[in-house]
């Protein structure tokens, strides 16, 4: 490689191509270590990639000079809106503040009875079975009914939604974006009907997040959002939530059916389980980039920016940058500063439904290694991992039932 | 000099990890900010440690322990 742009290598490596499984993280950390930043010419408008920790951390938190006008450094031209997060500055603090308290802490204790309930329904389903593909038999139903549940809607209907969120990804990343455009618009349809239905007969909004999206006021004396608005948020939730938890439970999944040991350890001390879906999303971050524009000329440490240039936050670099994580490529509990890890991103835009997340992904974990604690993956068949959004496209696993 | 943890606002973006780690010292309020952000906190002894564990648990860096007394050395400066 010996083309240069300022002194820094072009790369070439289309993240949107699919691999082995983990196969992106080899090319992230092979070009992190070739060079602190590259120019990649892999889209149309390229992109500088960040790819050190410390220099990832300040683009997430400098969010004046690396703005929210682009999200995905792979897609800088999105084709779909998304609320909250590409709005900036004090106009996305007040949206946060509406949404916030559905995805604290509390909020999220309060749904993890159901969550559980419902988390060892699926596993009881599949046991007798002896075998099952995890990702679309299990990875995909329960965050599914978790998140129509946490939203006051009725899980049934997760039996389409789920297709319609399939289709949707599946358009996305692998460009066919006339299939993502019917399927968003079949989940912006079912949404419609239910905001309007909230219009009419409000729930309580301490509890209900579409009642109170209804009601909510974007600060003092100002505008209710519109209904137009209202299904941006719910649809960009359904993207945002759905997909990461599914993909994250396939790579914990697909690590722990290959390390006895570790298996072993979560079988052995369930309390050992918050810790290690911490170091599960380090090790495995499935967004592996932000995308954010430059908003003025910007000096970094060797790097000059214009304004309009694009920039690759490399969140999968990030994490397993060994100038932060000794031995990143390895899972260990209870690493040092593992919490420091920027699978949900940073800054104001931090991911809004990392307690959600955590708490879903602790459950399965828990719950599954009660009822199913020995498994392998099942056929030869090579496993095939998606690129843009990292996820393993299929997990057999197989146990003696 | 009582030890303090500074909880900086501005960088504070609710990640939750500071008041799991430290319960005993921390809290989340209704959107999951830590309760105390903007605050020097006073840390008791006994706390010192959930103190140290939430600086160092804080992705934004937003969190300093202040004034923690240095780990005792013996007189030729080794530990």
């Amino acid at each position: 490689m010996s083309e240069q742009i300022q002194q820094c290598p072009v790369s070439h490596t289309d993240y949107r191509s699919t691999t082995a499984p983990a196969g992106h993280y080899d090319l992230l950390d092979r070009e992190r270590e070739a060079s602190r930043y590259h120019f990649s010419d892999t889209t149309e408008r390229g992109f500088w990639m960040l790819t050190r920790y410390d220099d990832v951390l300040k683009g997430f938190q400098n969010p004046d000079t690396f703005t929210n006008d682009v999200t995905s450094a792979l897609n800088p031209e999105r084709g779909i809106d998304l609320l909250p997060q590409q709005l900036g500055g004090e106009e996305h603090a007040r949206l946060r503040r509406v949404v916030n308290p559905y995805f604290s802490p509390a909020a999220v204790r309060r749904m993890e009875p159901f969550a559980t309930a419902r988390c060892v329904e699926l596993i009881e389903e599949l046991r007798p079975l002896g075998r099952c593909d995890f990702v679309a038999e299990f990875a995909i139903r329960y965050p599914t009914d978790v998140f129509l549940d946490l939203l006051g809607l009725p899980t049934s209907d997760g039996a389409f939604f789920v297709p319609w969120v399939e289709d949707v990804f599946g358009g996305i990343f692998t460009g066919d974006a006339e299939r993502a455009r019917s399927a968003s618009a079949n989940i912006t349809d079912y949404f419609d009907a239910r905001v309007r239905e909230r219009r009419r007969n409000p729930l309580d909004p301490a509890v209900d997040l579409v009642s109170r999206l209804v009601q909510a006021r974007r600060g003092a004396d100002e505008e209710p959002l519109t209904h137009d608005e209202i299904l941006t948020v719910c649809l960009t939730l359904t993207m945002a939530g759905l997909d990461t938890t599914r993909s994250a439970l396939g790579y914990m999944f697909w690590h722990l059916a290959r390390h006895d040991d570790d298996r072993a350890t979560l079988i052995g001390d369930p309390d050992a389980v918050p810790a290690a879906v911490e170091e599960f999303i380090r090790l495995y971050p499935l967004v592996i980039q932000a995308g954010r524009e430059v908003s003025r000329p910007v000096e970094l440490d060797g790097l000059r920016l214009d304004a309009g240039e694009v920039v690759w936050l490399g969140i999968g670099s990030a994490n397993r940058d060994p100038r932060k994580f000794p031995e990143p490529g390895t899972f260990r509990l209870g690493r040092k500063g593992v919490n420091q890890h920027l699978g949900f991103g940073a800054g104001p835009h931090r991911c809004l439904g990392m307690h959600l997340a955590r708490v879903e992904l602790a459950i399965v974990l828990r719950e599954w290694h009660r009822r199913i604690p020995h498994y392998r993956i099942a056929s030869d068949a090579p496993l095939v991992e998606r690129g843009s959004q990292l996820t393993l496209m299929s997990l057999p696993l197989e146990w003696d039932a | 000099m009582t030890a303090r943890l500074r909880l900086d606002a501005a960088r504070c973006t609710g990640h939750g990890r500071c008041y799991t780690v430290a319960p005993d010292l921390l809290s989340d309020d209704e959107e999951g900010f830590v309760e105390q952000r903007g605050t020097d906190l006073p840390v008791p002894g006994p706390l010192l440690g959930q103190a140290a564990d939430a600086e160092s648990a804080c992705p934004e860096m937003a969190i300093t322990l202040l004034d923690a007394a240095p780990a005792p050395t013996t007189t030729d400066g080794e530990p």
